[in-house]
């Protein structure tokens, strides 16, 4: 009987050779995004030994200063260079226009406070830095310190909601899980992939995983919900069928974000940051969802069904 | 297509945000802060009026403003000026521009944070432990301080962290006042003088308390009504230490009465950094008397007694916070210091909203190419572009200051939004033997409300984070998403079932 409604149905892009196929070694697919969470999490193991933490802060969260110059003739480059030496840790960027590409200014950071900086930037400059030409924004040490650590705990605290509110939703053990679990290797390829650009995340950044958290549950619950309720059609057809919405969503969201980053690029250092972590985390969402929930599930729902069935 | 209930709550909702965020296009400028001691002020122009004309020239922007007092102003001579605003016409005569600080009239209700406005932001921490209360009295100095500086463009509140630690966060938009630095960290430098002697400096060992919320030492004493309106007097105890009351005792002993009797002939004069605030009558029974209790009267003044009433209670608390001002006990330590300047604010407006109608439309070509359906592909844009009109409009109802992460939270929601509009859709145009069309309609609202709740939970935790500086994406971000679960997915799915069920 089955046989019959699959011919009818919209979903036999899958021709039945691929389809036995993939029933019969689907498990093996697992393989794929352990090996990935596994090297992810050694990855950020060795990083947090050698740098002191999983992620690269920037001085929203370890404190210091960020002046943002609207300055459109000085070369960066050479300001980079010269004024190395007194500030080490200096990290300086280009804001540019959009359409023109021309300069309109600098972006100025370091761990030194805002006096300090301020006044060597201002000798060499040679003009005084007011609210006219500049921006200037100061966070303490302390403080820093603390924000950091309240994010992570938000962020922490954010994530067992979500997970509370999973269960709550499917109250079945193994696709709660998958759910979470993807959620979670979202966040960890990400912030691996973070590194690995060298982004020093700021406290926005921090946002951006927590943003994150929602965005990629989405597809989830979508997913297991297709496949848990609703029983009329075969598992692989109803897998096929949210994969295909599902896909459209996470499209849709990446153009999205993709076009925002484009266009605030050289703009805002919060939005730009805030865009890039979720365009990398979005792309993985495709990965994790439709191999790592997907096989679970599959896995799960077959374990049932045979149950059943015996 | 029948409209249903749903669909025209939505409606119904869109056309009130389009009143709460009110669209103006007035021109002029707008009045932002007037000087309290000036004619302009007596004759009854205050902050919030809009400026028209001024010696019969239009003026429509701050510019025209700035060039019709500077042209009017060029001399040293005595000039006649005339204001008229959108409300009524001021005259006055001056050698020198009016003290009156004004910004071009916004287009919409809704503000802008810092981040794209411009101006400066502390975040300052008292040294030690504080109570609720010695937060709230913070405050209020602190308000206090900056109004005696004519820094009225504003905001200062309370802010506490996840670990509990309190801060004062104060914005100041627009202009940046590049001492505010200064005058944060600076304490207020009170002082008292009888005449030109000085009785009590305001630390901690002159003024032991001052009375202000307890109403056995504090209050409105009695409302009058008189010749054109009504008088309400308050009264209110300090306490001041044996010192402060020797020292006042030896500045008052060889005064004289005045001519009513009741006073003294000097009267006391309030001074916080050397500006003075205000001056009181002594009554004549304090002379030479080392009185460590002493009471201080005063009253507003309305057309109403309400208007009175609140007049008092405003002067009351005035003075109350200037003689506490000395005696604050903490040391202000400022933790973060940003100054923002408004050069690129416009750019970025204009760039988020392109991004934003960019973005839009190329998910709304995705989703017809994925689905080949125009209409319901328009009614997906124009549920979202509804949730967005929706959200602006809670923030101007609610005066939220739309910053840079509330903006993010925004396109956050639409982006969420979208993801389930796609789910509804794509169940509406399944083609499924089994379930009808609402019971399709049905597990599609579970995904939604599945999603909503999952959102909605991992933000909470952000409300309290960081000092509240995240508080702006968190509140924005739940709103739009729960106007999504309540309001627009609802409609949105009735919309669909109509389209299909055509």
């Amino acid at each position: 009987m089955e046989e019959k409604k699959e011919a009818k149905h919209e979903n036999n892009e899958m021709t039945e050779k691929g389809e036995g196929l993939y029933d019969r070694y689907y498990k093996w697919l697992l393989v794929l995004p352990a090996i990935a969470l596994i090297f992810s999490i050694i990855y950020l193991y060795q990083f947090n030994q050698q740098n002191g933490d999983i992620i690269l802060k920037d001085v929203s969260l370890t404190g210091g200063t960020t002046i943002t110059v609207f300055d459109k003739n000085t070369d960066v480059a050479k300001l980079g260079a010269d004024l190395k030496k007194d500030f080490p840790d200096l990290n300086i960027r280009k804001i540019s226009d959009i359409i023109t590409g021309a300069q309109l200014g600098f972006l100025f950071e370091t761990k030194e406070d805002a006096q300090k900086t301020k006044t060597a930037l201002e000798s060499y400059l040679k003009y005084n830095l007011t609210e006219e030409n500049s921006s200037i924004e100061f966070s303490g040490a302390s403080l820093s310190a603390g924000f950091y650590q309240q994010l992570r705990f938000a962020i922490l605290l954010a994530f067992c909601f979500m997970a509370a509110v999973v269960f709550i939703i499917f109250r079945s053990f193994v696709p709660s899980f998958a759910v979470i679990l993807c959620a979670f290797a979202d966040i960890v390829m990400t912030i691996v992939v973070v590194n690995m650009l060298g982004i020093s995340v700021s406290s926005a950044g921090v946002i951006a995983f927590l943003m994150l958290v929602g965005y990629s549950v989405d597809t989830d619950i979508l997913l297991t919900t297709r496949v848990l309720r609703k029983k009329e059609d075969k598992i692989n057809d109803r897998l096929w069928s949210s994969f295909k919405t599902g896909l459209t969503m996470t499209l849709t969201s990446i153009a999205a974000v993709g076009i925002t980053l484009i266009i605030i690029y050289n703009l805002s250092e919060t939005l730009r940051q805030i865009f890039t972590i979720l365009l990398i985390g979005l792309s993985f969402d495709i990965f994790n969802t439709w191999i790592t929930n997907v096989v679970l599930l599959k896995w799960y729902a077959e374990a049932k069904q045979g149950g059943k069935e015996e | 297509m029948k409209f249903t209930w749903r669909i025209w709550l939505l409606i119904v909702l869109l056309l009130l945000s389009i009143l709460a965020i009110k669209p103006s296009f007035q021109a002029g400028v707008v009045v932002k802060s007037i000087e309290k001691n000036s004619t302009l002020f007596e004759d009854g122009l205050r902050a919030g009026e809009i400026i028209k004309k001024i010696n019969d020239k239009t003026i429509t922007n701050k510019e025209e403003y700035t060039n019709a007092i500077n042209e009017i102003f060029s001399g040293n001579e005595t000039k006649r000026i005339d204001i008229i605003t959108a409300k009524n016409k001021y005259t006055a005569f001056a050698s020198e521009p009016p003290k009156i600080t004004v910004e071009d009239v916004p287009k919409t209700k809704l503000q802008t944070g810092l981040d794209l406005r411009g101006g400066a932001r502390a975040l300052v921490q008292p040294e030690g432990e504080i109570t609720d209360e010695g937060l709230n009295n913070l405050i209020d100095v602190s308000r206090n301080r900056f109004n005696v500086y004519g820094l009225s463009d504003i905001q200062i509140r309370g802010v506490r962290d996840l670990s509990g630690n309190k801060f004062m966060l104060i914005e100041v938009a627009g202009a940046t006042p590049s001492d505010l630095k200064e005058l944060i960290s600076k304490q207020g430098r009170f002082e008292a003088k009888v005449g030109n002697v000085s009785v009590f400096k305001g630390e901690k060992n002159d003024i032991a308390d001052v009375c202000k919320t307890d109403a056995t030492c504090a209050g409105i004493t009695a409302c009058n009504q008189m010749q054109d309106g009504y008088v309400c007097s308050f009264r209110f105890t300090v306490y001041l230490t044996e010192e402060a009351a020797k020292k006042h005792a030896d500045a008052t002993r060889n005064l004289t009465l005045d001519e009513s009797g009741k006073y003294l002939s000097e009267k006391l004069y309030l001074f916080v950094d050397d500006i003075q605030v205000d001056e009181l009558f002594i009554g004549a029974d304090l002379r030479g008397q080392a009185t460590t209790q002493i009471a201080i009267q005063g009253s507003g003044s309305g057309k109403t007694q309400q208007d009175a009433l609140s007049d008092a209670k405003s002067n009351m608390n005035k003075l109350q916070t200037i003689l506490i001002t000395g005696s604050l006990p903490y040391k202000l330590n400022i933790v973060k210091m940003d100054t923002i300047s408004p050069l690129l604010g416009n750019e970025f407006t204009y760039l988020i909203l392109i991004a934003g109608m960019v973005s839009m439309g190329v998910v709304a070509i995705i989703v017809f190419a994925r689905y080949r359906r125009i209409k319901a592909s328009l009614a997906l844009l124009f549920t979202s572009f509804s949730e967005i009109l929706i959200i602006l409009g809670i923030a101007a109802l609610i005066r939220w200051n739309l910053d840079l992460p509330s903006i993010a939270g925004i396109l956050a929601t639409i982006g969420t939004g979208v993801d389930q509009q796609i789910v509804i859709l794509d169940e509406a145009t399944s083609e499924s033997k089994t379930l009808s069309l609402k019971e399709r309609m049905k597990r599609a609202l579970f995904v939604v409300i599945g999603a909503y709740f999952t959102a909605f939970a991992s933000l909470i935790p952000l409300y309290w984070a960081v000092a509240g500086l995240f508080k702006g994406f968190a509140l924005t971000t739940l709103i739009g998403i729960t106007i999504g679960v309540f309001i627009t997915r609802p409609a949105f799915s009735d919309m669909i079932k109509r389209i299909e069920g055509e």
